[in-house]
């Protein structure tokens, strides 16, 4: 029995959590978009916009496109690719023939400086880059006409040194995709605001990053951050240990995951849990702790089933229900609302995930395979010894079981 | 080269994607030239009277529907992603030994065909339209959930000159032996769910139209086919 209430303490505590999630997360909802409540002139600095583009994402073409019909009146958009032979290349070059008038340049230039395949892209874009304004910005990302204008001007402060923006997931049409858009739009929005509104850490993704020229080459360039996994958060970290201030606009940009399988979605959620654990150290076992839903449901796993621990996991399982929901309302998600009844689901699976940082230091992001450090730093696999023996097994296991 | 895909399936037959969407995903993924080919079952034996029952099969009955829908769509596709879209049909006869079963593709067909005629009748009914005939999946199939088709290449000898290319390869199988017949080909992806996206793709080095398109595959120069993965 006192197992049961040491989990029902837990279970309490991240109940908690998410009712100061959801202040949090309301409150920058509820921050003036464009046009209101401005604490600084207008002005509309040129900025250079920097797409790493690898592969097809869901709806890709119409993400580069909001980047064209944006409402400001001087930037350039940079697409910069590895290889010709990329997917996304064809697409770039559909967009750059349909807005002749848009500065678009598409930059094909292979780059191995980094291990960090993102950072590789945009090295060579940078040096094209013609405004001291930068935007760097993934190609999953969808915008509205107005998010420019609104992210720019508050670098009109010159004390502000990077902007980064709430993020939503929309579009989820397959499983993994619904349940990916759920996690967006409850702890990883959720997360962000909290750190940020409540204990003013920096928790900048690299989905929208919007900074000088001058800042970045201030803390070391790309240079600095590619052998790094997580360069967007170890960037927004060293802009802010310059003294300057890390913003988190309340404006949402749109994560488009339309057609994601559960595979991928574990994967992606495997990969930042290791960023987290190895950037984050102890305060990783906070996320355990605050997954509610994993909690409540511990009792019925380590102790016979009664009334009391089904009773508890159905009201954490409930109230991360509506929890999710009322987020998602604050968002103006795009999700069907009967869906939100796969969120006690989509946290048990994040719970049985958080454990793998633990027991494995390995990442695959974009076909390449690293060992993941202290502070995300990668290094190469091994070519020989236990690790490559290790990943030839399961490798050898996986070709059997497809 | 112009990235193409002539072997489409919507929610018109078996495919689970609706024609808009379906239209969507290969737009926002810079295809150049696709062609819409749901079935059109033949219903003379009990296979093919399942299908009908279970709406997986486009009829005279709803064919104009579908003509004017995917041309609808087509505009869209033209204006939004620059892309050409083709309608067309994949005659479907299904028997219960893969010996005499076969499925074809008729690119820019107009009238409906029906799938229970003859296939010479087919074939003239094709001719009369301008339309291409495709041999699809003509030889043994890797998935074990698909059933080969063999009838076309078995009787190869009769069939190949009214046919105007074979399929190379589709989805994820290659079929070596239209290369060492020295058929003209094609290759597709048989796309019926969005991960059938990746797959084998036709490049072809024509004009965005259709005559030069139909005339790319029915001379079969500069013709290639490419693994489309992401």
């Amino acid at each position: 029995m006192i197992l049961f209430w040491i989990f029902a303490g837990i279970t309490l505590f991240g109940i908690i959590g998410y009712l100061f999630q959801m202040i949090a997360v309301r409150s920058y909802t509820a921050l003036p978009s464009s046009g209101e409540g401005m604490r600084f002139p207008r002005s509309f600095p040129p900025v250079s916009i920097l797409k790493p583009l690898k592969g097809l994402d869901d709806g890709l073409f119409d993400n580069l496109e909001s980047f064209c019909n944006l409402d400001y009146p001087e930037y350039e958009l940079i697409f910069a690719l590895q290889n010709q032979n990329d997917p996304a290349y064809k697409v770039a070059q559909k967009i750059k023939g349909k807005y002749p008038s848009k500065d678009v340049t598409i930059s094909v230039e292979r780059c191995d400086e980094g291990l960090n395949p993102k950072v590789n892209n945009l090295i060579p874009a940078y040096r094209k880059a013609k405004y001291d304004l930068i935007l760097i910005s993934d190609s999953n990302v969808r915008v509205e006409k107005d998010y420019l204008s609104d992210i720019a001007r508050h670098m009109e402060d010159p004390s502000v040194g990077l902007v980064s923006n709430m993020i939503r997931g929309i579009s989820g049409r397959s499983v993994g995709a619904v349940l990916e858009n759920l996690h967006l739009n409850s702890f990883i929005v959720g997360s962000v605001c909290f750190l940020d509104k409540y204990l003013r850490m920096p928790c900048v993704i690299g989905k929208s990053m919007l900074m000088r020229k001058g800042d970045l080459e201030a803390i070391g360039g790309f240079g600095a951050v590619k052998d790094l996994l997580a360069e967007d958060y170890i960037i927004g970290e060293r802009i802010h240990g310059l003294g300057k201030k890390v913003i988190l606009s309340g404006h949402l940009i749109n994560n488009v995951n339309e057609y994601w399988g559960v595979k991928r979605f574990i994967n992606r959620h495997t990969r930042w849990g290791k960023l987290r654990w190895q950037i984050g150290g102890a305060k990783y076992f906070s996320e355990l702790a605050g997954n509610a839903v994993f909690m409540s449901f511990m009792p019925m796993v380590i102790m016979p089933i009664s009334k009391a621990s089904l009773l508890l996991a159905a009201t954490a399982s409930s109230l991360k229900i509506v929890h999710d929901f009322h987020i998602g309302r604050k968002l103006r998600s795009d999700m069907n609302p009967f869906l939100y009844l796969l969120s006690p689901i989509k946290d048990l699976i994040i719970g049985f995930v958080w454990f793998v940082p633990i027991l494995s230091k390995t990442v695959a992001w974009r076909g390449n395979r690293y060992i993941i450090g202290k502070d995300s730093v990668l290094s190469p696999m091994p070519e020989a010894g236990m690790w490559s023996f290790r990943h030839r097994v399961i490798g050898a296991i996986w070709a059997r079981l497809a | 080269m112009l990235l193409c895909d002539f072997h489409i399936h919507t929610t018109y037959s078996d495919g689970s994607v609706e024609l808009k969407r379906t239209i969507d995903l290969f737009g926002q993924a810079g295809f150049d030239v696709i062609a819409i080919t749901d079935h059109v079952v033949n219903g003379d034996n009990p296979l093919g009277k399942l299908a009908h029952r279970f709406n997986f099969s486009v009829t005279a009955a709803n064919f104009s529907q579908y003509i004017s829908h995917i041309k609808e769509e087509a505009e869209r596709a033209r204006n939004k992603y620059d892309m050409l879209v083709i309608p067309g049909i994949e005659i479907t006869k299904n028997h219960l030994t893969s010996d005499n079963s076969a499925h074809m593709l008729i690119i820019d067909v107009r009238d409906f065909i029906p799938a229970c005629i003859s296939y010479e009748e087919i074939f003239l009914e094709a001719k009369k339209q301008n339309a291409l005939t495709i041999a699809c999946h003509p030889h043994y199939m890797s998935a074990k959930t698909d059933r080969d088709t063999l009838f076309l290449w078995n009787n190869r000898d009769k069939y190949a000159r009214f046919i105007d290319a074979w399929e190379i390869a589709n989805r994820d199988d290659v079929f070596n032996v239209i290369s060492l017949k020295k058929y003209p080909y094609i290759a597709n992806s048989d796309f019926h769910k969005p991960r059938h996206l990746y797959s084998w793709k036709t490049l072809l080095n024509c004009a965005k139209d259709i005559d030069s398109i139909k005339q790319c595959i029915r001379h079969n120069k500069g013709v290639a086919m490419t693994l489309f993965r992401n």
